[in-house]
């Protein structure tokens, strides 16, 4: 297969502006940052309590967290579609095929990545830091924090892992989005359809955006990670 | 004020099957230091953590400033009270001005008036050389000085010190125990546990050792026999 062809042929629609490239990124953006805006409070805040406040049946809904970590995005995208769809139980939400939908099910996905990594962080932070935080007159909440802001970095590792799964999940994307030009069609989804037309050059060019939109990303967010943690 | 500024009854506390403490009565008092020394384990950390509210124990009455508190509820203004210091200090990763205002920051206090405290709180702990050096590259007995002046800074009614110049060496000692002494000399009251001969031996320190689970008053030459 010709590959030079392809991947000129892609940085020319990356550069020209090609205005149905930059819609198809645009969307894939704002679905998967609103997605990490919505979970990423939850899911630090139940991590941080799964870590740290025992309660009966913990350990059963840990693993089960952990083992959600595994589940095929296409499966949460079935599940959602049967709730979703017309004859569903939230059909009269009229979400289906929608970009709404798609952020629903990103927030599904990402939720417990984001809970296992925070729970792990918390669970690994020394105990000391709260104590510490706890005697000098901190409240329960500022205690928190303060041993979230210790733990940052495994904390923002949390939020790589799920903005990672979500920026390139394609299975729920493509059940309760439908892959509608200009609505739902995400980088992943127009990436799977383009090929399977053959037209690889907006393939390739999604394909370098889908990587470099994740590289950029991560570097934000390790920008604001810091050097915690780094020895 | 009357009375005694903490008085702890019937304090009972037992790790599984083992128990710990078994202790009629403690009295502290404003302006007084006191030292607790015993053997390793014998449960000086323990003693220390419940009374900061770090450790639920059995207790008949816990009396601070005349008022019966809980430790299962312990109130957050108690914490503005007593302050606790680890034996091996746990510093913030951030600034050492930053470790040192922290307490600050939770009593609202205004930045100006904060950061006036802090650079007071790191002369008197002769730590100001220090501030541009991150908290996790001091040594032992730099990290020490600096959660002592984080302690002193919020001028306290109780200083609870855990073994402060475990593990350090000679000149890190001695600059903590000229800390701690001027710490004894303020009108706050003072609890250490150590095993540290020169800290028990510093005037008009009350000295007790806690064995089987008792705490009683020892005059030093016991204290010398018990901890050389």
């Amino acid at each position: 297969m010709e590959l030079l062809e392809p991947t000129r042929e892609a940085f020319r629609l990356l550069f020209s502006g090609d205005a149905e490239l930059w819609r198809i990124i645009f969307i894939s953006l704002r679905v998967s940052l609103i997605a990490m805006l919505v979970v990423t409070p939850f899911a630090v805040v139940t991590g941080f309590f799964l870590a740290t406040v025992p309660f009966p049946g913990r350990r059963p809904l840990v693993i089960l967290i952990q083992g959600l970590l595994s589940s095929p995005t296409v499966v949460v995208g079935l599940l959602l579609y049967l709730l979703l769809s017309r004859s569903g139980p939230f059909g009269s939400w009229h979400l289906l095929f929608t970009q709404e939908a798609m952020i629903i099910g990103q927030v599904i996905i990402a939720f417990p990545v984001m809970v296992a990594f925070t729970l792990s962080a918390v669970q690994g932070a020394d105990p000391r830091a709260h104590e510490t935080a706890l005697s000098l007159g901190a409240g329960t909440t500022r205690a928190a924090l303060t041993t979230l802001l210790e733990v940052r970095f495994g904390v923002m590792a949390s939020v790589f892992n799920a903005f990672g799964r979500v920026f390139s999940e394609i299975g729920c994307s493509l059940m309760v989005g439908g892959n509608i030009l200009g609505l739902t069609r995400n980088i992943p989804t127009a990436i799977a359809l383009e090929t399977s037309k053959g037209e690889f050059a907006q393939g390739i060019a999604l394909g370098i955006v889908l990587m470099s939109a994740a590289l950029g990303v991560n570097y934000a967010l390790a920008f604001l990670q810091g050097e915690g943690g780094l020895k | 004020m009357s009375g005694p500024l903490l008085q702890i009854d019937g304090l009972r506390k037992n790790f599984g099957s083992r128990r710990i403490l078994d202790i009629e009565h403690l009295a502290l008092n404003s302006g007084e230091s006191n030292v607790v020394t015993g053997d390793n384990g014998c449960g000086k950390t323990t003693l220390l953590r419940i009374i900061a509210g770090l450790e639920n124990a059995e207790i008949t009455s816990y009396r601070f400033q005349g008022q019966p508190l809980s430790l299962e509820h312990f109130p957050p203004r108690l914490r503005h009270e007593i302050i606790y210091v680890h034996q091996h200090p746990y510093l913030f990763n951030t600034t050492i001005a930053a470790n040192i205002g922290y307490g600050l920051k939770t009593r609202n206090l205004r930045k100006s008036e904060r950061e006036r405290l802090v650079n007071e709180a790191m002369e008197w702990a002769g730590v100001a050389h220090l501030i541009y050096v991150p908290p996790q590259k001091l040594s032992g007995g730099e990290k020490q000085r600096v959660a002592l002046a984080r302690a002193k800074v919020l001028n306290p009614k109780l200083f609870l010190l855990d073994e402060p110049t475990a593990n350090l060496d000679a000149e890190a000692r001695r600059h903590t125990i000229e800390l701690i002494q001027q710490m004894c000399l303020d009108d706050n009251c003072v609890l250490i546990a150590c095993h540290d001969y020169e800290l028990i031996n510093l005037p008009r320190m009350r000295r007790m050792i806690l064995s089987d689970c008792r705490l009683a008053p020892q005059a030093p030459t016991a204290i010398r026999r018990q901890v050389v």
